[in-house]
This record gives structure tokens, sequence and C-alpha cells, in this order.
């Protein structure tokens, strides 16, 4: 992606969940730019599934919840729209198939598909860890292959996951997700 | 069979189907006739149809959707975008080594990076985060600081380049002074304010919190400020403010300067040219913020005066004298109302939140020791029968003032018997000199550096001549500023450079000379503050082996009772910033003490007033 002959800086968008007891799941996206700056933070108010969800997702509804309805609207409601979405929950993987643009699963080390899923995972490395995309979209990797060089090697990329899920807690706190 | 036996087969209309070819006689007509035997056999049967396809569009039944479907309700969210911080342009890759081109020694080599795990784990690694500061309450100020990156990552090779890894109590620090509007880093000498401060500046510029600041220090600084700012930040411009009155007013007002550099002298004196309309900004440092400790002084008023959004300063020695210094400090951060006189206690409470203070004992446990050593030196025979003769006559003459005496004269006797205790100014005779010039020769021997503090200019003049063999250079007040940097650096890099020679009021405060491992105090100080100030231009981040302070005091002298005064002060003085922080507890002498050194029939003073002379203003 280049602007003018100039290279984007790759914004990359740390989305994760928390579950708060009672009230269900609070999700929350930092966009950052490639060295982890924070440019953009949204978080949701805590989303609890109705007796109908539960019904017609089954044993899919955590990732309904957490993928398509937090994960999609977060995404969708950004101002400054992340290149790639990192997660480090499994389940938030599904948004993958409501959006348009690359999700992966950041791990220390790569696992195995869940059962169910279509087939083996396509991995890179970024920083520090291993990235994992959709199975479904393994056009994925060669999308953000060239921008992902941007991202140092010495990168941590869990450590900005601690600090949604601070920004998240705290939030709650302060009662302005009521 | 039949003739013409055409059959025309109607097909369901609801698929793609066989066209089948009609009769001429079904042609525009509704219905074929079909010719059939008498026995009912119709003759259409015994022959093969025939057929072609042809493509009809699909039909398809309107569907009755279900009245029900599932509503999913719009997720609410909440949206905190950061504001755009400074783009500066890249540092220059190469950059000479460290060594080479600044005064400052690194203060530790850089991490290598960390090495991952066989398994792909990651190692644990120590993070610095960014806490949101007491007094954020919006949940948009506390979120914008809790999710910046650790400093640890915002500043090792990644954004920002640091030339070296600070010391984690740094990065703490770094990270207290950017979440701060109002803050005081009192740190002990040598531990690095200097640095903290930069770096919290160029992560307030790329976090788009502050775009205009004003830095001020004492004027001998400036060179340090601006080589440090070179060394740590290279890429922030740095504007000085100098020469005349009009291209200073100029550069005050200037449009798209990031970062003002002043002295007090000049602050004062531009800031009142500018009347009602002083120039804004959104952070103010006072660098050495002890020269407003009085809250009355001019310098104190127009630095309160400054509009400005942050306000911070800097000073090793938070208290010289009295705990109510701290007020005056107080009120330029404005975390208290104007001419508020707190209590001790609120002086401690205000103090925890607002400053921030480190000493060497707590976070340096690897800075090689200081050890410090009292000297007492007998007066040379000469030395000592013209400092008796001047005591002598000296208190005479005070007795005979009567009840006229003023802490004035009593003051003037005990600089002339200091002045005697350094050398014999008939016969050219010090005790003092002698013991100089006996450890500079070992010291010069090994190559060693040693730097020599004396209250009096004169003093000094006088030793350079003494010791020119040592190939000594002198740095004080009369020395024009413009020639006091290539004295420091000559002192670094001439190898035949052994020995520097300062005057407390000049070389104190702000320098870095971590290269000289030996300390003299030819004459004592008022305030063992001051004195700590000095021996810290050595013993701080960098030097490399143990300090050696040596202390000269003149037996049975002025010097011996002095001392003895500020021992006894040192210990009875409860430190406003903590227990056990000895270099808080500095107290100059006040009347009734001045007059306690002489056995005088008449003792006046309340007990209150300090005397002596002014802190050394640089």
């Amino acid at each position: 992606m280049t602007v003018n002959g100039k290279q984007e800086q790759l914004r990359l968008g740390f989305l994760t969940a928390i579950e708060v007891p009672d009230k269900g799941f609070v999700g929350g996206l930092l966009v950052t730019n490639h060295q982890g700056r924070p440019l953009e933070f949204q978080c949701t108010v805590p989303i609890k599934a109705n007796v109908t969800q539960e019904i017609l997702y089954g044993p899919t509804l955590a990732s309904f919840i957490l993928g398509e309805l937090i994960g999609g609207t977060l995404v969708e409601k950004a101002g400054v729209k992340p290149q790639l979405i990192l997660t480090d929950q499994l389940q938030i993987l599904e948004l993958r198939n409501h959006i348009d643009r690359p999700v992966a699963l950041v791990e220390k080390v790569p696992t195995e598909p869940a059962s169910g899923e279509s087939g083996p995972r396509r991995s890179i490395r970024l920083g520090r860890q291993i990235i994992q995309f959709h199975p479904a979209h393994v056009e994925d990797e060669s999308m953000v292959s060239r921008d992902t060089k941007q991202v140092p090697a010495d990168a941590d990329l869990q450590e900005p996951f601690e600090r949604v899920r601070e920004a998240l807690q705290e939030t709650l706190k302060s009662g302005a997700l009521r | 069979m039949i003739g013409d036996d055409t059959v025309l087969i109607p097909a369901p209309d609801c698929f793609p189907q066989a066209d089948v070819e009609q009769s001429p006689l079904a042609a525009g007509n509704s219905r074929p006739e079909v010719q059939i035997y008498a026995s009912g056999l119709n003759v259409a049967l015994n022959r093969v149809p025939k057929v072609r396809c042809v493509s009809v569009p699909v039909q398809i039944a309107d569907v009755t959707l279900l009245p029900w479907r599932p509503n999913w309700s719009r997720v609410k969210t909440i949206r905190l975008t950061f504001p755009a911080g400074f783009e500066f342009l890249p540092p220059p890759k190469e950059r000479q080594s460290a060594a080479g081109a600044n005064e400052l020694i690194p203060v530790q080599a850089p991490a290598p990076p960390p090495a991952t795990a066989g398994d792909g784990a990651v190692p644990e690694r120590k993070a610095t985060r960014i806490k949101p500061p007491a007094e954020a309450i919006s949940i948009e100020d506390r979120l914008f600081y809790l999710l910046q990156p650790p400093l640890e990552t915002w500043l090792k090779g990644q954004e920002l380049i640091m030339p070296f890894e600070p010391f984690p109590y740094q990065y703490e620090g770094i990270a207290w002074l950017f979440s701060q509007k109002s803050a005081l880093l009192a740190d002990e000498m040598g531990l690095g304010k200097t640095m903290q401060t930069i770096t919290a500046i160029r992560l307030l510029l790329r976090a788009g919190q502050a775009r205009r600041i004003l830095l001020v220090c004492p004027k001998p600084l400036i060179p340090n400020w601006q080589r440090e700012f070179k060394m740590w930040a290279e890429e922030l411009p740095v504007v000085t403010i100098e020469w005349d009155g009009t291209r200073r007013q100029m550069l005050w007002t200037m449009p798209g300067v990031t970062i003002l550099l002043a002295n007090y002298e000049l602050l004062v004196r531009d800031m009142e040219t500018f009347g009602d309309a002083p120039p804004q900004f959104d952070l103010v440092i006072l660098d050495e913020a002890q020269r407003i400790k009085n809250r009355d002084s001019r310098t104190a008023t127009t630095a309160r005066h400054v509009p400005r959004k942050r306000t911070w300063a800097l000073t090793g020695t938070p208290i010289e004298n009295r705990p109510e210094e701290l007020a005056s400090l107080y009120e330029f951060m404005e975390v208290i109302p104007p001419r508020a006189t707190p209590d001790i206690r609120q002086l401690t409470q205000l103090a925890k939140k607002f400053i921030l203070r480190r000493t060497k004992d707590l976070v340096m446990k690897d800075l090689p020791p200081r050890l410090d050593r009292d000297e007492y030196l007998d007066l040379a025979p000469a030395q000592r029968l013209a400092y008796d003769t001047a005591e002598k006559e000296g208190v005479v003459q005070l007795n005979e003032l009567g009840e006229s005496i003023s802490i004035q004269h009593v003051f003037e006797l005990v600089l002339r018997l200091k002045q005697i205790t350094n050398f014999d100014p008939l016969t050219g005779e010090s005790s003092k000199l002698e013991r100089v010039e006996a450890d500079m020769e070992e010291i010069a021997e090994c190559g060693g550096k040693a730097i020599l503090f004396s209250q009096w200019t004169r003093c000094i003049d006088w030793l350079e001549q003494r010791l020119a063999r040592f190939n000594p250079l002198v740095y004080h007040g009369k020395v024009p500023t413009p020639k006091r940097e290539p004295i420091l650096k000559r002192f670094k890099e001439d190898p035949k450079s052994h020995l520097l020679m300062m005057s407390y009021a000049t070389g104190a405060v702000g320098l870095n000379l971590q290269f000289a491992g030996y300390v003299f105090l030819f004459d004592r100080w008022w305030n063992p503050a001051i004195e700590d100030q000095a021996i810290n231009r050595a013993h701080r981040i960098g030097q490399k082996s143990q300090v050696i302070v040596t202390r000269f005091i003149s037996k049975d002298t002025i010097e011996e009772r002095i001392n003895r005064v500020l021992d006894e002060k040192r210990r009875l003085f409860a430190a406003v910033l903590g227990e056990g922080d000895a270099t808080n507890v500095s107290l100059s002498m006040n009347a009734s003490e001045i007059f306690g050194l002489f056995d005088l029939k008449a003792r006046h003073g309340k007990g209150t007033r300090a005397i002596g002379p002014q802190a050394p203003a640089a």
C-alpha cells in the first residue's frame, strides 16, 4: 500500500474480549501503528446472548457473539480501519467470515485447527509471535505479507492485548459501559 | 399406421422442458385432433416423437416468508481517538560513537534483543507501564495513559531511538513525568534527571500532548542542556533564547518552535516586556528549580505567570534551608492556592503525590562507591600565627562594638579566618596546598583526574600558579561563558590535564564530570547540600570507578567549629521527603549559630535568620 509513492504505515487492530459475570462479553479493539502506538480504541457495552441466540447458534454461540457481533461491530464502527486484525481468542477468528480484511490469531506456538475447521491454518511469524490465518481465507497471508515487514522483529504482539483488557476493566470500573 | 399422427404432449411449465414439434394442425388450434382406432388405440403412440430443447425462464412460485426473524439489537460502543503526534525526521543512521561525540559516558550498553526459547516461548521481560495520574478523572483521560505501550517497547529501538538503555528507575521516572500535569522530579544529583526529562518530552510530543515547550535553567547549564538534547533526542528542534532584545523577542514568538531553552535572567527580563500577553506553552520546565524557593522573588513571580498547561520542576535539592521552600515550588506547580502556607503534614502529603525522589542508595546499587574522608590538617606555622592573630584581634574588635555588633561583623571575621585557613596571604604557606600537591602527584602519576572546589575565585587563581605542573584548568564565574565548554572538553580529552578547579557557585550544578575519580573540597561551603551537588559532578551515572572525596578541615580553627554545627544540624533535621534522605538535610547556618562560633560577650540573633552567602546561583 503506497500513498504518493511512500509506503503507508501499517495499522494493526488488536481485538479481544473479556467475560463479565452475569453481563456477558465486553469487546475492545485497539488500533495501533506498526510499532504499537495507539491510534484509536473502541469497546462495546457488555453483550449477553439471549435465549433465541443460544438456541439458534448452539455450540457456535461464542463465535457468533465474539466474532460476528462484537468483532463485526467494532471493525465496522472503527474510524481508523486496521489493515490486519489480530486476536488472541480463537472464536474471534470467525470474524473473518464477515469482513473483507485479514484476521489472524496470535499465538506463542502454532496450534492445531479446531474440529470443524475446513483445513490447516496458514501461519507466519510476526514480531516475536506466530500468527495464524483463517483456514477458509488462505489468501490473507499474501495480502499482509508485504506490510507486515514494517513490524519490528522483536515486537511483542501479545502485549497490546493486555492493554486492551486493562482498558476494558478500567472502563467497566468507571461505569461508562452501563 | 395412420397418416399424420403428430401429437402435442402438454409439458409441465415449471422447469425447462423439451419443446415438442407441433403439427400444423396443432398450430393456432386449441386442441389437436388425434386419430384413434376403433379399438381405442391411439395411432400416435406407434411412432417416436421428435423432441428438441429450448430454454424457458424459470418461474418460481411465490414463497411465503415467515413473519419472524432474529432481531439483534445494535451493539453500542465507546470510542477514543488518540491525537496525532509530531512526526520528526529520523536522525542520521550513522551516529558517531558516543564517547567521541558527547560529554556523556554511556550509562549502560544496550541490552541484546531478547532471545526466544527453543519452543518459541517468549521470555518474560519487564515492562514499565504508564499509569493514569490521580487527577485524571474522565475515562478518556485514563484510557489515554493506560493504552500507551510500555516504555521499553516505545523507546527501545522502535519508534524513539535511544542511544543507551535507561535504568529501570529511569523508565519509571519517565513514565511518571509523562503522566503528570504538575511534577517535581527531585532525584538526587547524578541519577539522570536531564535524560528522564528529555525522554518524557519526546513522548509528549510523539503522543500529541505538547507542541510548545519552555525549559528554563541557570545560564551556565544552557550548553549542558543543548548537548543532552543532541545526545538523547537529536530529532527535536531546540531554540535557545539569546542575543539582543529584538532577536529574543522574535525567538519567543516564532511559530513552529517546539522547544525553547532560556536562562532565568532572560526569562525575567523578556517576560516583563510582553506585559499582559506573554507567549503560551504546553509545558514549562524549571531546571534547578530551587531558584524560585523564595516565592516573592522576581524569578518566582515571573515563572508563575508564564501561561502553561503542564508544569514540571527539576531539582536535586528541593529543600535547601527550610521545608517551607517547597511551598514556593508547589505554588509554581499550581497544586496549592496562591500564598497558601501548608504545614509540614500537608507538605508531606503533597510530596507523595507530586514529587518523585530517588536517592543513589536506593536505585544505584551498582554505582561505584563514594569514599568520603575528612582530612583534619594542622595549619602551617606562619598560617597558625596569622590565624591566631586575626582571630584574637577580630574577637576584640567585635567585643568593642558592644551592642552595635551585627551579624555582618561576625560574618566578615568568619570569612577572613576561612581565607587564612586556605593560605597565609603574607607568606603563602598552606597546609592544604601541601596536601593537594602530594595527592595530585599520585593522581597524575596514574593518569587520574581530580576536581577541586573552593568558595573563592581568588584562591583558585592562587592555586593555579602553584599547581601549574599538573596543567590545572580553571572554571569559575570570571571565565566568560563561551570559554567554559572548551575547558570542560579539554579536561576530559587532554590526558595531561589532571586537575579542574571550580568555584562552588559556577561548578556545583548540572555538569557531568564522571570521568574524574577525585574531588577536593579545599574549603567548606555553608550548606552540605551544595557540597553534595559539587561532589556529584563526579559521582554520577557513568562513573566507572570509586570517587574519593577529600574535605579539608583545618584543626582548631573556625572550619572545625562550622563542621560540627553542620553535622549536628544534619542529624537533627527531620526530612520532609522521607526518612534517611541525607541529602535533604541541608541547612545553612543561622544567626545565632554564627554568633556561637566565637566566644563573644554580646550574642544577638533570634536564631531564625539564615546568614551566609546566597546559595550558588551559578
